[in-house]
């Protein structure tokens, strides 16, 4: 074998792999595929073969990296320090905040993308007079933001039906929430929308009509686990509210399914027969509080039973 | 922007590591952390995800005593380096008062450097900031993998495509070693204390 060839291979190889080790992932790719280049084009080196297989084994975990951080949305949840540190770097001097550090916090946690969490703090704000619009806008930004619109869109109807806000805010957030609509790129009518299904339908089955329910399987209608059926135990039940514990690294799963899910082909499972139904997803948040803490509770509401 | 209380003699400024994905930012904060324990006021919150890269920002806080009568503070974060993150490195400038600049000695990331430079630039205009009159400092990181057998850019190239026009210090480093990082450092944090005072007059 060609003395050169043999140490441009070496030193080839050594590059890419010291580029994996400090996570260049992209340069450590193109110093593999160069390396295999270099041996695919002699006959002379010894055991040729086993090392293109090695090479080739090397590019796939590269490659397969990259594509899985690609993946990754900048919306993973957080722990709790990192959700306060994100309110606090707000709170002073954001003019979204107008004057309310709880406003300019829940702001805050929204840009970063932790839409569960700000929501939930800006559904508490909607309490307060002052603070009522721009929570309101908010809210709606969020769900819009994760591609909820038809979500948003029922929401707003609701506030709307319930005259939830006077006069001058509603027109305020009407015309908020029709630009948001329109730079969203969201075609959905506002006003065509009011046939559509609300926040929380109706159930057809009354409380007493369920059995107890075990667990059930979904399929899980968005996220990068769209369309794939999961099977969850059931933590608590209340008549036909289901509750499910969800634990915090199964990030995947907790951004493949959220409030407003409309969910068909269910099963569900009881100790005495499966029957199947449709659910809504009523409510995913975490718990603050004993050995789950940090964990998810995700709650279904279960709207029909087919058979 | 520091937050500046002139009747309880207290300062509390915000310095950012900026540089491109894998530069080293997050591991000059970890030496800083590691290194400066008598400053570090409070823990190190770092959210990284995959490939321990920085999804959101690290902090670490940091006191430097009474200067001047003034009791300071310093709060470190540095930014996601990868490009998708843009808006992130919006929202973790903000009220910025120096900037440690820390580019990746590595021939092949070259054009990286460039690129968050200009994103820097940018992201700092639309704030109203003038990257020339903001405290900012360059660090040239991974200079100890030349020794590894990696090509490793020039400082002089550094220095000439990086640091031609805004003449700013600049520091050759190695961040896991923490050489070049103390320097960096006191480097800030001197031109921001020099520009809080030029702009409050806080120290007389």
């Amino acid at each position: 074998m060609n003395m050169d060839l043999g140490d441009k291979i070496k030193k080839y190889f050594n590059e890419a792999e010291l580029y994996f080790s400090h996570g260049l992932l992209a340069e450590a790719l193109e110093k593999y595929k160069a390396v295999e280049g270099l041996v695919k084009s002699t006959r002379s080196i010894r055991n040729r073969d086993g090392i293109l297989k090695k090479l080739k084994r090397k590019i796939e975990e590269t490659d397969q990296k990259i594509k899985k951080i690609d993946r990754i949305q900048p919306t993973a949840q957080v722990n709790e320090d990192a959700r306060s540190l994100m309110k606090e770097m707000y709170t002073f001097d954001d003019p979204e905040a107008k004057g309310s550090a709880a406003l300019g916090g829940a702001v805050a946690l929204a840009k970063f993308g932790q839409y569960d969490k700000a929501i939930e703090e800006l559904n508490r704000l909607l309490e307060y007079d002052k603070l009522r619009l721009e929570a309101a806008k908010n809210i709606l930004w969020c769900w819009v933001q994760q591609n909820y619109g038809e979500y948003a869109v029922s929401l707003y109807q609701k506030w709307r039906k319930q005259k939830f806000f006077p006069p001058e805010e509603a027109e305020s957030l009407q015309a908020y929430f029709n630009e948001l609509m329109d730079k969203s790129g969201l075609e959905q009518e506002i006003d065509e929308l009011e046939s559509q299904r609300t926040i929380e339908p109706d159930s057809e089955v009354e409380d007493d009509e369920i059995l107890d329910i075990s667990a059930v399987k979904l399929i899980l209608p968005r996220g990068s686990r769209k369309g794939e059926k999961v099977e969850l135990e059931i933590s608590f039940q209340s008549g036909k509210y289901i509750q499910m514990i969800i634990l915090r690294k199964e990030k995947e799963l907790l951004e493949s399914i959220s409030p407003g899910d409309l969910l068909k082909n269910m099963i569900f499972y009881s100790p005495v027969a499966i029957f199947y139904g449709e659910g809504f997803v009523s409510n995913k948040h975490t718990i603050d509080a004993g050995p789950k803490k940090g964990d998810f509770i995700l709650e279904i509401k279960i709207i029909k039973i087919v058979s | 922007m520091a937050v500046i209380n002139l009747k309880n003699r207290q300062i509390e400024c915000k310095i950012v590591f900026y540089g491109p994905g894998r530069s080293g930012k997050t591991t000059n904060l970890e030496y800083i952390h590691k290194a400066f324990k008598k400053q570090v006021t409070g823990k190190m919150i770092s959210i990284d995800t995959e490939g321990d890269r920085t999804l959101f920002f690290d902090f670490l806080p940091i006191g430097l005593g009474k200067i001047k009568g003034c009791d300071v503070k310093v709060q470190l974060y540095t930014v996601p380096g990868q490009v998708k993150y843009k808006a992130t490195r919006q929202l973790v400038l903000k009220g910025v008062d120096g900037v440690v600049f820390v580019a990746d000695s590595l021939a092949v990331r070259r054009e990286k450097n460039m690129i968050s430079l200009k994103d820097l630039h940018e992201n700092l205009q639309k704030m109203g900031l003038n990257i020339r009159k903001l405290p900012l400092v360059l660090q040239y990181n991974k200079r100890d993998l030349e020794d590894k057998g990696l090509p490793v850019m020039p400082l002089k190239k550094m220095e000439h495509e990086l640091n031609r026009q805004l003449k700013v210090p600049s520091f050759p480093a190695s961040a896991l070693s923490g050489n070049g990082v103390g320097n960096t450092l006191t480097a800030i944090l001197k031109l921001t204390l020099q520009s809080l005072q030029n702009e409050f007059k806080w120290a007389q």
